[in-house]
């Protein structure tokens, strides 16, 4: 293995400690039990979706409407613990009501042949309306003293939410790595033709990457709104573009057939720790964005380059 | 053989290439050579796939630089550094992977980058006159406003030709022109060739098939691992002495001893008046244990339509397939590979490879469930038996963790072998098993299906080559539109036959 190809395998992984290790020497507050804590917290919602959009990406799709999902799951959630003040009912609603919504992007854009870009756009705005349909337009605020545990509960000292993205991570990394599902990701992204005719069920594969998305997407959501002890209708589309930036500042490919979650693991931390690391130093957030953007030029750029050295 | 050319001698030389070199990393695609390419002379290059002939003519189009030594064009010393400098010299390529706008119309296609206009805008009509007078000087004519993605592929072709033609192309690169073509549209490539240089057209010509270098070149030059052999006259060389110039060896046989197919050898598959719907109607055929059946036609002629449906990917609208005995009803891709039907498709790069996977995944892939279990897929005997595939299959690799990318094409077809050595089928379909590969690798192609027939498989294999199909088939069916035209054995298999089947209406 050459230097281009090494770089390209480890870069994300070596940039990242790097940037752990020059914050933890110069900055003063960043190499505390509080704040790497607090980072880890704040890092699970995107982590819990990212893992799953990694898996959507390498199959070759896109999913704009993880935003719509992480507002309207966390909603009907909500909705059922305040009429059952059952805590663990809401969350399996809130879950279920993402794989249903998951499982209505796959049949628009396997069935009826869709770009997934342009399907997921416009499933967003419906799924953002259902946020307002179901919550009267209006804040939501849970009716029990549990609903704050779901994120908030500490094992050994990390948050549950800190647990729960772990967890996420690691069976969507077995499901991708380890499992014939996971193989036929990567074969449906590389060459869906050459996976529909070692016979592949390519919609099938493609279908149940989105359902399992949904899923996470809501569970995110149900998260972040146990964490704020609270959940809002609104259009936001936020959410999606900072889950897209770490699948695509570790290098998987936006064409599909390469990538891996630990990449958008290491990048979400790379990502969180140089938010961290300008907060600490108090650099104008107007300096930050143009940053976090040169940033993600930056490595598409050098993926780009480093695929024209490759062919 | 050979075209006369009157003015072999004394024409000048458009291009000469003085000592050049010319390396990739490690890979010495070009070392020392001397060659120079006349006005007006079709000149061939031939050699093994990596012999450096593709380079060359990346070179002349600016694709590549010169790492040593001089280019010449008309006698004076030239320095090209850019796709564009090369066209506006008049130094045009006609690639196998056809580069043209498949929405827009022939004119906007021959046209493009060289609109005419009045004033600050583009004038069509005046655009589409020049086309059409170009069509008319060289006698090419196509419907100027036809939708380019609707045409064949040997009229896409021809779009690209007028397209050289419209810059002033003094040369151009012919770079496996016919690969993708039928026989019939083979020849009248060849007749167009041979009158653009009757015009003054320097044609560099790249091929595998010698037979067509031979017949269409005047002088033919022959690499071997970035060395220039030699440049002669086409007449003066034969299909034997370009095989020994390439490969460096005496000509063994290329193809492997056929065993015949006893006659009461069970039948394993039974095709029974099969059709679908403007592909293919009313065919019969069977194929018994451990015989090859060759099937010939032309592209369209609905040969990898009937594959296909055999293979499952189509389901036909009449008619019966029966496989050791059983009726295959409602056929898919899943049920074939599990009754053990395996596919090498057409195209290795569209329909066979995952190019950014390694060996591993790509070999096992139709085959995965057999590692499959509850915890995942058990990848240390996976490894074990793609290791076994690719040694049966004689595939060189540095490693099976490595990507399929950066194997050479004749590797890359063999790995789609391994695949389907991975499920020891029982009836293999190859269709075009050979194509674009070179010598060395076809003859271990052959060798390898010769094998399986040996051990008791079946081989339906697929082919445009005649000789292909001739050397390799126990026994040889023929399609012509959709329908079977003939059914051949023994000494009735031959050339002959065969072309009159493929024509027959």
């Amino acid at each position: 293995m050459n230097i281009i190809e090494l770089s390209r395998k480890y870069g994300i992984a070596v940039i990242t400690i790097s940037l752990f290790l020059i914050l933890a020497l110069t900055t003063e507050g960043f190499f505390t039990e509080r704040n790497i804590r607090n980072l880890l917290d704040q890092q699970s919602t995107i982590l819990i979706a990212a893992s799953f959009m990694t898996i959507v990406i390498i199959s070759g799709n896109f999913d704009i409407s993880i935003s719509a999902i992480f507002v309207v799951a966390p909603l009907f959630a909500l909705n059922i613990e305040n009429a059952t003040g059952n805590v663990l009912l809401s969350v399996f609603g809130g879950v279920g009501l993402g794989i249903i919504l998951g499982a209505f992007n796959a049949i628009v854009v396997t069935y009826f042949k869709v770009n997934s870009f342009i399907a997921t756009l416009a499933t967003s705005f419906m799924f953002f309306g259902f946020g307002y349909l179901i919550s009267d337009r209006s804040l939501m605020r849970p009716v029990t003293d549990t609903y704050q545990q779901i994120a908030r509960t500490k094992f050994f000292d990390i948050t549950s939410a800190t647990w729960i993205a772990l967890i996420t991570v690691i069976i969507a990394s077995i499901l991708l790595t380890r499992t014939r599902f996971g193989r036929n990701v990567f074969a449906t992204g590389g060459n869906q033709e050459a996976a529909r005719l070692a016979g592949i069920n390519v919609p099938m594969v493609q279908a149940t990457t989105f359902i399992l998305l949904g899923a996470s997407a809501a569970l995110a959501g149900i998260v972040n709104s146990s964490r704020s002890i609270s959940a809002q209708p609104s259009d936001d589309f936020s959410f999606v573009f900072s889950v897209l930036t770490a699948v695509i500042v570790g290098g998987t490919s936006i064409m599909g057939g390469k990538g891996a979650i630990w990449r958008t693991v290491a990048a979400a931390f790379f990502l969180a720790f140089m938010n961290n690391g300008f907060n600490l130093l108090q650099v104008d957030p107007l300096w930050q964005r143009i940053i976090l953007g040169l940033v993600i030029v930056i490595a598409v750029a050098l993926d780009s380059w480093s695929q024209r050295k490759n062919v | 053989m050979g075209r006369l050319n009157i003015n072999q001698k004394t024409a000048e030389a458009l291009i000469s290439f003085k000592n050049v070199s010319k390396s990739f990393g490690a890979t010495k695609a070009l070392i020392n050579c001397n060659i120079d390419f006349k006005m007006g002379e079709i000149h061939s290059l031939v050699g093994e796939n990596g012999a450096g002939k593709s380079t060359l003519g990346k070179i002349i189009l600016g694709a590549y630089k010169l790492d040593s030594g001089q280019m010449l064009i008309e006698g004076k010393e030239s320095q090209i550094n850019s796709p564009v400098q090369s066209v506006n010299l008049g130094l045009v390529g006609i690639s196998q992977e056809l580069s043209l706008l498949p929405s827009r119309t022939v004119v906007d296609n021959i046209a493009m980058g060289r609109e005419l206009t009045s004033g600050f805008f583009v004038s069509s009509k005046k655009t589409k006159e020049k086309v059409l007078s170009v069509m008319n000087r060289f006698n090419l004519f196509l419907n100027p406003d036809s939708i380019v993605g609707s045409l064949s592929v040997a009229e896409q072709q021809k779009v690209e030709i007028l397209r050289a033609l419209n810059s002033n192309a003094r040369l151009i690169v012919f770079d496996e022109p016919t690969a993708r073509l039928a026989s019939n549209e083979t020849e009248q490539l060849h007749f167009l060739v041979n009158s653009l240089a009757k015009t003054g057209t320097t044609i560099i010509y790249i091929s595998h098939f010698l037979e067509e270098v031979l017949s269409i070149s005047d002088r033919i030059s022959l690499l071997r691992n970035g060395q220039l052999i030699r440049t002669n006259i086409a007449k003066k060389e034969t299909k034997k002495s370009l095989i020994e110039g390439m490969t460096g060896k005496e000509e063994g046989n290329l193809f492997p001893k056929i065993k015949p197919v006893s006659k009461n050898s069970e039948t394993i598959l039974q095709v029974s008046n099969l059709t679908r719907k403007n592909e293919f109607e009313k065919i019969s055929f069977e194929i018994k244990r451990g015989e090859i059946v060759g099937l010939s036609g032309l592209v369209g002629s609905g040969r990898s339509e009937l594959a296909l449906t055999i293979f499952g990917d189509k389901k036909p609208d009449k008619g019966k397939i029966n496989f050791y005995g059983k009726e295959i009803k409602n056929n898919s891709i899943n049920k074939s590979i599990d009754m053990g039907i395996a596919m090498v498709p057409e195209s290795r790069r569209t329909q066979g490879l995952i190019l950014a996977r390694s060996l591993i995944e790509n070999i096992s892939l139709p085959y995965l469930k057999k590692f499959s279990s509850i915890y995942g897929v058990n990848k240390k005997k996976e490894k074990v038996d793609v290791i076994e595939a690719c040694n049966k299959t004689t595939v060189k690799h540095n490693g099976v963790d490595f990507e399929v990318q950066y194997l050479s094409g004749g590797n890359q077809q063999k790995i789609l072998f391994a695949k389907a050595a991975m499920g020891k089928p029982r009836l293999l379909i190859a269709d075009e098993p050979t194509r674009g590969v070179d010598i060395g690798a076809k003859k271990s192609i052959y060798e390898l299906i010769a094998k399986l027939s040996d051990v008791g498989e079946s081989v339906l294999l697929i082919s445009s080559e005649i000789e292909e199909i001739i050397g390799m088939s126990n026994r040889v069916l023929v399609m012509s539109r959709g329908k079977l035209s003939a059914e051949l054995e023994g000494s009735a298999i031959n050339k002959k036959t065969i072309m009159e089947a493929t024509f027959k209406n």
